[in-house]
């Protein structure tokens, strides 16, 4: 049979739980969480993919995957609804011998040889949906083959505090990897993994089956497969990427990664017509402003309705700002209604929540210690009772 | 569903020539991300109907870019689905002569359809969010040979509709009157009607042939004053909004920004879809001041923004202030201009400190991609 090649395609791991986001989480996965107005998490790797000419993506979901199926769809909204290629969404599934879980990262790819193998890709893209970042893959996958690389990992440089928290790499002149550490206490280097990894397959392939053999293993890529690479001696190389990229696994970075996008410098690039991030969407209308609504320094999706006052905030799509409202650096998910009166500050509100006339959420941080001040964060779909009040750094 | 749709997209394409330039009627952008076309093409979706015909003459390839492959109405169907029905080129096609004439096109069509006895026939002129599910109910009851939608008027109006009817108790049509002006009480059309595709079918072809093309006056009118064509009338109660000059599409683009219009049209069980552009939130700067507006995704408001729909994509420089302005996808208005009863079309650049004022009644019209 004619066999039909792919030179790269992607493998998304979007089967994280994301703990870290607690209540945000709770019953959807991570990559499926939403950002900046419009989008979800996984709609940046997933436009990087289409923006880059990579036109075959496999979502590996694990943890609360209803949600991520549903968004992903047939991939249309990405342009991934494609004959041959496209998005597929990669479930664990029960095999003739096993039956298992993705006991890890490297594990998911492992039981997924058979979907990789049908594209018989000369290079494999490895992704992971925690990430607000645009890149241009197609540039790094050309470093890959420059420097005949056999795992070549996006880096970028941190600060030294930030680096203690995150697979660190070392290289020589030539960007070669040298060493690499996870959550080392004494850096070496300050250049952190991002995550982003481009494998030659047949390489990775053989890897991922000895990695498996190995019961010892965690089956990670971090602490497993890249330490393999290395300890093997395999061409090694750290691509450096410069631009916007940011870990939205915590609330806090998850609250500032939305206050960047009311940085008037641009700093994550969303207008560039030229590299759009794409999301399903919804047929709402467009936003109305009511008379004697107040809205500044903010990002606002469509569908929404704004009559209190909204200042530094980002509002996405379907929210409802009721007379009276005041609403500051708050970060608003879909479909939520802020009553009358109502004061929401410093804080994320998830989903469909309902915050009930009076009630008060969050502060600013002026009148409080620095250990005292920290983000209020309210779940999905939940009631705020009239006049209640959730302090700062609560979480419900 | 037994109805197919038909939608014709030139009605009024003359009387609105600021912006028909370059589009038909169905492309003019409304709303601040929607086309005419998504209204009645939605409420047909939203009503079940799965075949859809889009007649169109002149100046479509806007229209043709808007539809793509009308994916976002879902009606890329295998069965069925959106059809788009330009004429073939044969020495008479310059100019429409009547609605027989754009319906002669669709005749292949409306044969092909054969599972569906019914036929919507619908201009794009019309804003409204209504269900035709009820209107067929109501017309197969009726038993009359064809069903007009219209609106009871309740004051008297300045511009003519193309048809004015008179209705008895049980909504028979008594009297049937072309191109005029309604009296409180009539019935004013809002070109809609129901009409079996056997009937239509024979209209089409017992009239061209004959090279009669005017199916309003040479066919329903002369046809129902010589008893011999029963009308059945359909009162559709909420809001309808036309766009029949430029005028009125003025003020229809404004009348959405009172809450209860902009609740009859955008209802969030029947949504009115379009064409999706993926453009990115809209961000409202440090000094901005916006009041009773309707504001679309990209857009980059800096300025003062007052009773206005901004259209997806446009800019308000600082110092900006506008009142009453429609303003579509892509424009820029610069730093410390001021624009009153002002409509801009697409990528129109208002240079910093330029002023235009219109009147209420006659707002100044920019045409598309000009600087000012």
């Amino acid at each position: 049979m004619f066999q039909r090649k792919k030179e790269c395609i992607a493998m998304l791991l979007a089967g994280g739980q994301g703990s870290r986001l607690y209540v945000l989480t709770q019953d959807t996965a991570k990559p499926a969480v939403p950002f900046g107005g419009k989008y979800r998490i996984i709609d940046f790797p997933l436009s990087n993919c289409v923006n880059s000419g990579i036109d075959t993506v496999g979502v590996l979901t694990q943890y609360q995957p209803l949600e991520l199926n549903d968004y992903i769809g047939n991939g249309q909204p990405w342009d991934l609804n494609r004959n041959w290629g496209g998005a597929h969404v990669l479930p664990p599934y029960t095999q003739s011998k096993t039956e298992s879980w993705y006991k890890g990262t490297a594990n998911a790819i492992y039981q997924n040889i058979p979907f990789v193998d049908r594209y018989n890709p000369e290079y494999v893209l490895i992704l992971s949906g925690d990430h607000i970042y645009k890149m241009d893959y197609d540039k790094m996958l050309k470093f890959h083959k420059e420097k005949g690389a056999e795992c070549t990992i996006a880096v970028m440089p941190v600060s030294m505090e930030e680096a203690t928290r995150m697979g660190i790499m070392s290289t020589n002149e030539d960007q070669a990897i040298t060493d690499f550490e996870e959550k080392p206490a004494q850096p070496k280097s300050n250049l952190a993994s991002m995550g982003v990894y481009i494998f030659t397959w047949s390489a990775l392939k053989q890897y991922l089956i000895d990695d498996e053999a190995d019961p010892q293993s965690e089956n990670d890529f971090g602490k497993n497969i890249i330490p393999a690479f290395l300890k093997d001696g395999r061409p090694m190389y750290a691509y450096s990427f410069e631009g916007y990229w940011k870990d939205v696994g915590t609330l806090d970075s998850l609250w500032d990664a939305n206050m960047d996008l009311l940085d008037p410098s641009d700093p994550i690039n969303m207008r560039d017509p030229s590299f759009r991030i794409y999301a399903r969407n919804y047929s709402a209308p467009a936003t109305r402003i009511g008379s004697g609504a107040k809205v500044t320094n903010s990002f606002v999706a469509e569908g929404c309705t704004i009559r209190g006052s909204v200042d530094h905030s980002v509002l996405y799509t379907g929210c409802e700002i009721e007379e009276g409202a005041v609403v500051v650096g708050a970060v608003i998910m879909p479909n939520t209604i802020v009553r009358k009166g109502a004061n929401v500050s410093y804080c994320i509100v998830g989903e469909q929540c309902v915050v009930e006339e009076g009630a008060k959420i969050g502060e600013r941080p002026e009148n409080h210690l620095d250990a005292d001040w920290g983000i209020a964060v309210v779940g999905h779909k939940k009631t705020i009772a009239a006049g209640s009040v959730i302090k700062p750094k609560e979480i419900v | 569903m037994n109805m197919t749709g038909i939608i014709f997209s030139e009605m009024y394409s003359d009387a609105l020539n600021s912006f028909t330039h370059d589009r038909n009627m169905a492309a003019i952008p409304f709303g601040g991300r929607y086309r005419l076309v998504d209204f009645v093409l939605s409420n047909m979706v939203n009503s079940g109907i799965l075949n859809v015909g889009v007649l169109a003459k002149q100046h479509y390839h806007s229209l043709m870019d808007h539809l793509g492959n009308s994916q976002e109405w879902d009606l890329n169907r295998k069965n069925g689905g959106l059809q788009l029905l330009p004429p073939f080129a044969t020495e008479d096609t310059s100019g429409s002569r009547g609605k027989l004439d754009e319906l002669r096109n669709a005749l292949d069509y409306l044969e092909t359809i054969s599972t569906t006895p019914y036929i919507l026939l619908a201009d794009a002129y019309v804003l409204c969010n209504i269900d035709y599910r009820a209107a067929l109910e109501d017309h197969i009851a009726s038993g009359c040979d064809i069903t007009m939608m219209a609106t009871k008027e309740t004051e008297a109006s300045q511009i003519d509709f193309a048809s004015v009817m008179k209705a008895d108790a049980s909504h028979h049509v008594t009297s049937y009157a072309l191109d005029c002006p309604a009296k409180p009480g009539d019935f004013a059309s809002m070109g809609h009607m129901i009409i079996s595709r056997e009937l239509l079918i024979n209209v089409i072809r017992d009239y061209t042939s004959r090279g009669i093309y005017d199916f309003l006056r040479d066919f329903i009118q002369h046809e129902f004053n010589r008893g011999r064509l029963t009308i059945n009338l359909y009162e559709v109660e909420t809001k309808v909004l036309r766009v029949r000059d430029v005028n009125e599409y003025f003020q229809s683009s404004l009348a959405i920004l009172d809450d209860d219009i902009s609740a009859a049209l955008f209802r969030g069980d029947r949504p009115i879809h379009t064409r999706v552009t993926d453009e990115v939130p809209a961000y409202y700067g440090l000094d901005c001041q916006v009041e009773r507006c309707v504001i679309a995704d990209g857009c980059f408001v800096d300025g003062r923004v007052e009773n206005s729909v901004l259209s997806r994509g446009v800019k308000v420089g600082k110092g900006a202030v506008l009142k009453n302005c429609i303003i579509m996808q892509g424009s820029v208005v610069g730093d410390n201009a001021s624009l009153e009863n002002v409509i801009v079309d697409k990528w129109v650049t208002i240079s910093d400190g330029a002023q235009l004022k219109g009147l209420d009644s006659n707002p100044v019209v920019i045409r598309k991609g000009v600087t000012v």
